[in-house]
């Protein structure tokens, strides 16, 4: 008697634990079908490569957009990988156990704690504000911050993980210090710190507050970054909320673009970590 | 026979803990001398003060001398003291990231010494000398942690002579292999002394009383014998050594 209510107490959980996880699957699986249904139409060789269409007209494509995007998170990758990198090596290799190193790790901490739109505002009055015209270099500079702490912790724990015997190891050996941290400790994380540098680049790829005031939108195809560039971001901002029927389905089309992206840099760091600790 | 490495009145810390009192003990040249004691004697602390890795941990300090063929170590470049005395640990730890070859000449490419045009010949004739050549010849780009944990000990040992040093250190090379692969290492290190000192710290009475020429036995921090090893195990002038040794304790 006993052990059958235990076992329907325990299919009851099981029945519970399905239901709730089904709830929070559901609404990520209408979200992406809602794209996937409402984008895939206006895909297209012309959608992908051509100009917004004049005013009024059908037609046309966000092609300057998606550059757009692909050079501002280029040069906000150059800009915030290279120095989250730094930093992370010098939290776990230079700094961990210190009083700079825990002030360091706090400010990198906050710094990802930070709304994006803050640091949108920061890069706006920095740069737009002395400039005084709307450039892709505030973009760059406002989303390249937002990726330092994101690499930063990915490159401290990818590193703090490798056997600490690997570094006495090279220390017995005469091996300079800075040579065990690029070429030993550094080397054997590297998996994880690219895994870092490329979930930072799909997060910044859905950034829009920081671009709204800094690179802002422009109808034509970038010739340089000191200029307003378009970016997927702020497209689908401005053309969700257009009212023409035409823009909304751009917008989806470009929605769905940038999911793709997204999955794609997941599913490429989900099959890295695999590589890495699955042997082979 | 001559001295190589000498250490006076050596003493070291750990925060305010002393786990090492005023060692004094000379290594003759090219003999192999054991360091025995019971766990947590200081053992392994006295040899990392002798390659200067003691002073790599936080909070720990170092007092009184260690000489190499009469030059204070503690006056010289800690990279340079590291490369004239190397060292084996107790776990095998090839570099995982590096091929079989790599490890072998890990020490010589990153230290900025690097001979490339000889590297191949130093690979192969390293790997000879640790008797594993013939057994890695076919894949020495294979990574260095794909070996057994007998012939990851055996690459170890090679990296740390590819760097030529004058002394090796060996904090219990064997405690962590199968009895065959133990057996090969005590049968190489009774080979290398023939070029080299070796100071080898062991857990193993037996082990010390098979390979080397003279022990040492550390009690709490303390030095309290030091002799030939024949003379060590027959006949221990003081009464603790004669209580660890016949395995009363430790």
């Amino acid at each position: 008697m006993r052990l059958i209510s235990r076992r329907s107490k325990e299919k009851l959980i099981i029945a519970a634990l399905v239901a709730l996880t089904g709830a929070a699957v559901i609404p990520l699986l209408w979200i992406v079908a809602s794209i996937v249904w409402n984008g895939v139409s206006v895909m297209s060789i012309e959608f992908l490569t051509s100009l917004p269409a004049p005013f009024g007209s059908t037609g046309g494509g966000i092609g300057n957009a998606i550059v757009g995007t692909l050079i501002i998170n280029l040069f906000a990758s150059g800009l915030g990988i290279p120095l989250g990198i730094l930093t992370g090596i010098y939290l776990s290799e230079y700094a961990y156990d210190s009083k700079m190193g825990s002030a360091v790790r706090t400010v990198v901490e906050s710094l990802s704690g930070v709304p994006s739109i803050v640091i949108g505002l920061f890069a706006f009055t920095l740069i737009v504000l002395t400039f005084r015209h709307y450039t892709g270099i505030a973009a760059t500079l406002a989303l390249g911050i937002m990726m330092i702490p994101l690499v930063a912790k990915a490159t401290e724990e990818s590193m703090r993980v490798v056997s600490n015997d690997l570094r006495e190891a090279g220390m017995a050996l005469g091996i300079p210090k800075y040579n065990i941290t690029t070429r030993i400790v550094l080397s054997m994380a590297k998996g994880g710190v690219i895994s870092g540098a490329l979930l930072a680049f799909a997060r910044i790829s859905g950034e829009t507050a920081p671009l709204l005031f800094t690179a802002l939108f422009s109808f034509y195809w970038p010739t340089g970054i000191n200029q307003p560039i378009a970016t997927l971001q702020v497209l689908i901002y401005n053309y969700a909320i257009s009212g023409f029927a035409d823009w909304v389905a751009k917008a989806w089309g470009a929605s769905l673009l940038l999911v793709l992206v997204v999955i794609a840099i997941n599913v490429a760091v989900r099959t890295l970590g695999r590589k890495k600790y699955g042997g082979a | 026979m001559a001295t190589k490495l000498v250490t006076e009145k050596l003493s070291a810390w750990f925060g305010k803990k002393q786990v090492l009192k005023d060692v004094s003990i000379a290594f003759e040249e090219r003999q192999v001398t054991a360091l025995v004691g019971p766990s947590g004697c200081g053992k392994s602390t006295f040899i990392r003060c002798l390659n200067r890795m003691h002073e790599l941990n936080p909070g720990a300090r170092v007092d009184g001398k260690v000489f190499l063929d009469g030059l204070d170590i503690y006056g010289m470049d800690p990279m340079e003291v590291r490369r004239k005395i190397g060292m084996v640990f107790q776990k095998p730890n090839p570099f995982p990231n590096m091929s079989i070859s790599d490890n072998v000449v890990a020490g010589i490419r990153l230290s900025g010494d690097a001979r490339k045009s000889d590297l191949d010949e130093i690979v192969e004739r390293t790997l000879k000398s640790v008797g594993l050549y013939d057994e890695v010849k076919e894949d020495l780009k294979r990574s260095g942690a794909s070996l057994s944990g007998g012939q990851q000990q055996r690459l170890c040992i090679a990296r740390a002579l590819a760097m030529q040093p004058e002394v090796i250190l060996m904090d219990e090379p064997t405690s962590s292999l199968d009895p065959a692969s133990t057996s090969r290492i005590e049968e190489l290190i009774r080979k290398l002394k023939s070029e080299i000192t070796v100071i080898i710290i062991t857990h193993n009475v037996g082990q010390a009383a098979r390979i080397s020429d003279k022990t040492a036995f550390l009690y709490l921090g303390e030095l309290i014998e030091y002799n030939d090893t024949k003379a060590f195990f027959e006949s221990p002038k003081s009464p603790i050594t004669e209580r660890y040794i016949t395995g009363r304790f430790g």
